[in-house]
């Protein structure tokens, strides 16, 4: 669990009192003041099933700026699942009666999970 | 009337059923390459019906014999051109097809890159996705995608040209560099029945030989592409008994019988 401002508070009189006060914590109370902003990630799995292989992938990070970069063909993780393992949270799952199912032709890419990471400093 | 020939195989076409596009490296001549490093951006109308861009590009033999193969006799040749000029950074353009989707089974519309320059991975190429020309979607819908497993950036020598599908998925990529970066758009249209009057060794018709799953598609999907290249094939060799399925209208025909382009 992230510490509160006011947890904040009660060490760092604790660390004043006790002389050890030092930058590194002025720097956490910069991060907890920080707003915090999304960062989003969509993941193009080969099913609905978490842990089936990467087709596709976005990133979306407000906190730098649009700058051109290079394509590549290496996912980011090779399952959702392995994402939410490293933090990120689903915030929409691809849903199967939402897709349009004719059986004859392909339409998008599939099977789109989107999620996010909230980021306060940077 | 100006004798076109085929230039692809059952082979070839089957290839380009599946992956949507032809890439034939470095065919215009450097002399001609070398008269486009001032052509200004934008439309090109002008440029498009001269003499030298007509035989050098437009009629030269590899690609208008790609044409003639896909689209068959006495198709039509443009008389329009975009000039797709970036000479600054950028991020790139976000993944569409153009116009309409003119999704459909046949092969009605050959849209061609030309590129009078070399093109490195930090110059902006073209971004195309083999296959995605059998995909029917709404064009701003797919905006959000980023990289995608078997996108192709169109890292090509001077002289390139790349026939394409109308339908299929492509952008600029990103471009990291100041260097001029052109890329001349036109198009090809059909005007004859489909038949398979391309080179061929037998007058047999061989079935579709499947070709390797795209690597973004699924399982089912992969299955969906097969029966939509089989029905693409058999319409080709003008053997397809189902009536073809076209989304979309085509908005931009911009061209000329190759019967009458001597005349123009």
């Amino acid at each position: 669990m992230e510490m509160t401002v006011k947890e904040w508070l009660d060490e760092s009189r604790k660390k004043l009192q006790a002389g050890n006060f030092t930058e590194a914590d002025l720097q956490r109370l910069e991060g907890l003041l920080t707003k915090p902003r999304q960062m989003v990630l969509y993941l193009y799995s080969k099913s609905t099933n978490m842990r089936s292989a990467i087709a596709g992938w976005t990133w979306y990070d407000p906190t730098v700026s649009y700058e051109p970069t290079l394509p590549s063909q290496d996912a980011p993780y090779d399952s959702v699942i392995e994402a939410v393992n490293d933090g990120w949270r689903i915030v929409q799952f691809p849903r199967a009666e939402l897709y349009q199912f004719s059986d004859v032709d392909n339409t998008y890419l599939g099977y789109e999970f989107i999620l996010e990471k909230s980021i306060s400093d940077r | 009337m100006i004798d076109v020939q085929p230039t692809m195989d059952d082979n070839q076409v089957m290839d380009f059923v599946s992956r949507g596009s032809v890439v034939l490296e470095g065919v215009v001549s450097g002399e001609f390459n070398g008269q486009c490093e001032a052509l200004a951006g934008g439309r090109i109308n002008e440029f498009a019906c001269t003499p030298g861009f007509r035989n050098e590009v437009l009629l030269h033999p590899k690609v208008a014999g790609v044409a003639r193969s896909l689209l068959g006799r006495n198709f039509f040749i443009p008389v329009t051109a975009h000039h797709h000029l970036y000479e600054e950074a950028h991020p790139g353009q976000t993944w569409h097809s153009d116009g309409l989707s003119e999704y459909g089974y046949g092969v009605n519309h050959l849209q061609c890159y030309y590129y009078p320059q070399d093109v490195t991975l930090e110059d902006g190429p073209t971004m195309v996705l083999p296959g995605s020309h059998h995909r029917l979607v709404d064009r701003e819908a797919i905006a959000h995608y980023g990289d995608i497993l078997g996108q192709v950036s169109l890292t090509v020598p001077a002289g390139t040209v790349v026939l394409t599908h109308y339908g299929i998925w492509h952008k600029a990529g990103p471009k990291l560099n100041a260097k001029r970066r052109g890329m001349i758009k036109f198009s090809y249209f059909r005007n004859s029945p489909p038949k398979r009057d391309w080179l061929i060794e037998s007058e047999e018709i061989p079935p579709y030989a499947n070709r390797e799953r795209h690597p973004y598609v699924t399982e089912v999907e992969s299955y969906r592409d097969l029966a939509c290249r089989q029905r693409t094939w058999n319409w080709l060799c003008g053997v397809d008994i189902t009536p073809e399925v076209s989304h979309g209208a085509k908005l931009f025909i911009n061209a000329r019988p190759l019967s009458e382009i001597a005349n123009i």
